[in-house]
């Protein structure tokens, strides 16, 4: 289920507030497990017992490492637990790439399984690994009620495309949680940004993306409004559905961590990590750049470890030789900047910014290519290193009706909207108690007229 | 500041409620007169479409289409993209003035290919072995004679390769002789009140001559066409006239799909949501119209879309039996089992729109 549809909106949690909040306390985790499950169900039927038999591995072997902490015993049950997680994930998501590649090595031709991926198998996995390494590592005990730790992991709002919540950051929360009216208009505030966010620019910018990948006619301009469209419908795809997962979770009194923090603001290729994706971010900085050294290590071995980081963020993205190269990409740019750039980046700052949205949009042309020769392609033609003429009638016909989107979309994407909102705020509190409701309302009416309309409406992390 | 945030809830709170409790407690509606299509109902709930997802997929698209006030929403949303946003289209389709129209663009060359190698075929089969005339006419759309800041299919083009892939055929151009108001405002077609010359104008070029004063009819109800049922909204209608003879009521218009003779003009098609079914009752296969007027035993074969139905019903004064052929939904292959090809004149009727997306041609 798409948390942009009418069904969400209107249907599932309508219901499932209404429920949520009649239930004694007790009660209420079992409430959100329920229709967590009802709601994975709803996409993905087939795949509901692999998420639950994950979970059961993951409450089991957690439960026998606390029991034997401090014996070889619980390094094996980590380990064991570890690889029916990436097992699981491997097979599931990676095993036709490896078979594909496997192939055109050894010149073989083992047939593909062609297994369709479990919605948000890498985001619950990589949770279930931080809980129990947490375990493990002592960080955090090993919860003791299957239903909670059930309920960790499959919480709707953010089970299949983020933020990774770890255990540990809310593992308070599941116990004992407080429940609040401001926290609840909190949450449908951030819910709502983050919906419109969604529908009417991510999906908005989408449909140009789709109107370019399917012309025959291209050009250096449409090259560059593919690019720069795509830049934007990923960062507003991904960060709204961020908004939405983490305004749920105030509305069910979760606290979960910020994902997005207007990335392309940047100055750095460094910062602008700081800035995306957090929680995957400090996911791989945790869990596998600090065990194997971090920069507490030699020169070499620090790049090494980088390389190492970046080539597992591209891959967990997808199984395609994109991706690692995009991930390759980010590990090179990190390196420069760390042993040599960084310094002069922060001095000239108006450089710095165009230095960052550029190898930025260059980066997701390599992650939206379906082949090696499509990235080669792409870059040659948006700098005008291949035969394409520079423009055409379609590509100034889409300059001009995309035109605004691209500004407000590229306003949106900076810090400004949010300031004026404060500005408001503080300066007039009585027009904000009157119009804040009607602006809010102005946004489900207008998002649900663009769902209504039957509008494009994927969702970029989905595959992930 | 309580208060701020309970005046929030309570008013989103309110509207989600009202539309869900609208929808549910709404009958389901069984198509959409706006777009002209049928709406998706409550989906079977078993456990085989519950367990293949089926339900689920189903329900979605029912929340979609049985949404409360939808073509109002629908409007919003055009309104947002063409007005707020200003994109140059919403969903293809844009407005220039008071006109609606949708994007057709580019050419599509293989379909330019598909659609000649179709009339090739009838050609070898039915009308090579005859002494036939046979000619090309082409309607343009009307984004033709919109401004140049719309994208158009290069039409010089289109012309250019259907003339050249039937040389058989004689060409004859109306691009020159229509012009945008010559077409409805909310509608794909032509107007049948303006094709009085291009009638003549085609009959002409066939050496036959046409000389009936018709009489222009209003239909009393404004026509929305389909521009405006997919757009949603609201400015835009038309007026709806007719061209009327007396000579029409004698004309014996058979209809093969039924085997019944119909009305030259269908007045129960104004009762539905649209009007240009009127003209010879619409979408059909094949049917012949037969004028016990005519001075001369001449007959006309028509190979036509939806525009020739307002068209061919003026040609009629100058033939004896003019055959309505839309290979759209008959198989040229068996042409043969319902017409005797001899001598008839043989005319390509069909809009740039058709041209362009030619798949549909059996």
């Amino acid at each position: 289920m798409l948390f942009s549809s009418i069904t969400f909106l209107y249907y599932f949690i309508p219901c499932v507030v209404l429920i949520y909040f009649l239930v004694p306390k007790r009660l209420k985790n079992g409430v959100l497990l329920l229709s967590s499950l009802f709601f994975y169900a709803w996409g993905e039927p087939k795949y509901l017992l692999l998420m639950l038999i994950s979970i059961f591995q993951g409450y089991l072997f957690g439960r026998l490492i606390e029991k034997k902490r401090h014996t070889p015993w619980a390094k094996i049950f980590v380990l064991m637990s570890i690889f029916f997680s990436l097992g699981t994930l491997a097979y599931y998501k990676y095993v036709d790439f490896f078979i594909t590649n496997f192939n055109h090595v050894f010149g073989l031709s083992i047939p593909l399984l062609r297994i369709t991926l479990p919605i948000g198998i890498s985001f619950y996995t990589f949770q279930m690994l931080s809980y129990i390494i947490d375990v493990y590592k002592e960080d955090v005990q090993a919860q003791k009620s299957l239903l909670n730790l059930a309920t960790y992991i499959t919480m709707f709002p953010q089970l299949i495309a983020g933020p990774i919540v770890r255990y540990s950051d809310i593992e308070k929360q599941l116990n004992n949680r407080h429940h609040s009216i401001e926290d609840i208009a909190l949450g449908l505030r951030l819910f709502l940004v983050g919906l419109s966010k969604k529908i009417l620019l991510a999906n908005v910018l989408g449909e140009l993306v789709v109107i370019f990948k399917s012309t025959q006619q291209t050009t250096v301009l449409f090259y560059w409004l593919y690019a720069i469209a795509f830049t934007l419908q990923i960062y507003f795809d991904f960060s709204g559905y961020s908004d939405m997962a983490i305004g749920l979770g105030h509305i069910f009194g979760f606290h979960f961590p910020k994902n997005f923090d207007y990335p392309y603001i940047s100055k750095s290729i460094t910062e602008f990590w700081r800035r995306w994706h957090i929680s995957l971010g400090s996911w791989f900085r945790d869990y596998l750049y600090i065990p194997l050294g971090g920069n507490r290590v030699s020169k070499g071995r620090w790049l090494f470890n980088i390389l190492i980081v970046w080539m597992a963020t591209g891959f967990w993205h997808g199984a395609n030789w994109n991706f690692i190269l995009w991930g390759l990409f980010f590990a090179i740019l990190l390196m420069i900047e760390k042993l040599w750039l960084l310094p002069y980046l922060k001095k000239y700052s108006v450089i710095s910014h165009i230095y960052v949205l550029l190898l930025i949009t260059v980066s997701f042309m390599i992650f939206d290519a379906t082949s090696l020769s499509e990235i080669v392609s792409a870059l040659q033609s948006m700098f005008h290193l291949s035969s394409i003429p520079l423009f055409n009638d379609a590509s100034i016909y889409y300059l001009k009706s995309y035109f605004l989107i691209f500004m407000i979309a590229i306003i949106a994407s900076t810090p400004i909207p949010k300031k004026i909102a404060l500005y408001i705020e503080e300066k007039h509190p009585t027009w904000t108690c009157i119009l804040e409701p009607l602006f809010f309302l102005g946004l489900l009416v207008i998002c649900t007229a663009y769902l209504v309309d039957g509008s494009f409406n994927p969702f970029l992390y989905f595959r992930f | 500041m309580k208060q701020r945030h309970y005046i929030l809830i309570t008013i989103l709170s309110l509207w989600i409620v009202t539309f869900t409790s609208w929808q549910i407690i709404m009958p389901s509606q069984d198509v959409s007169l706006s777009e002209r299509r049928s709406l998706a109902k409550f989906p079977s709930l078993t456990t085989k479409t519950l367990v293949s997802g089926q339900f689920m997929s189903s329900f979605e698209t029912y929340t979609l289409d049985q949404f409360p006030a939808r073509d109002t929403f629908r409007a919003l949303k055009s309104w947002m993209s063409l007005h707020l946003l200003h994109q140059k289209d919403s969903n293809l389709l844009f407005t220039k003035g008071k006109y609606i129209s949708k994007i057709d663009y580019p050419l599509n060359e293989s379909s330019i290919d598909y659609v000649t190698q179709r009339f090739q075929f009838l050609y070898n089969q039915y009308f090579s072995s005859h002494d036939m005339n046979i000619y090309l006419s082409i309607i343009p759309d009307k984004n033709y004679f919109m401004s140049s800041d719309i994208l158009k299919p290069d039409y010089q083009r289109l012309v250019q390769m259907m003339q050249e892939k039937m040389n058989f055929s004689q060409y004859i151009d109306l691009f020159p002789l229509l012009k945008l108001s010559d077409y409805y405002y909310t509608d794909t077609h032509w107007k049948q009140e303006n094709l009085i010359d291009i009638a003549r104008y085609i009959a002409d070029e066939m050496n036959v001559s046409l000389n009936y004063t018709y009489e222009t009819k209003l239909v009393e109800h404004p026509f929305y066409g389909v521009y405006r049922g997919q757009l949603a909204l609201p400015d835009f209608s038309d007026q709806f006239y007719y061209l009327y003879h007396s000579d029409f009521d004698d004309y014996r218009v058979f209809d093969y799909e039924t085997q019944k003779t119909i009305p030259v003009y269908d007045f129960e098609k104004l009762n539905g949501s649209d009007f240009y079914e009127f003209f010879l009752s619409g979408s059909k296969s094949l049917l012949t119209i037969e004028n016990p007027h005519a001075k001369t035993s001449k007959e006309l074969i028509v190979f036509r879309d939806s525009f020739g139905s307002s068209l061919i019903p003026l040609l009629c004064e100058g033939y004896a039996k003019v055959t309505a052929i839309d290979i759209r939904y008959l198989s040229p292959h068996i042409l043969d089992q319902f017409i005797t090809f001899e001598n008839q004149d043989i005319l390509f009727l069909y809009s740039t729109l058709v041209l362009n997306h030619s798949e549909t041609i059996k």
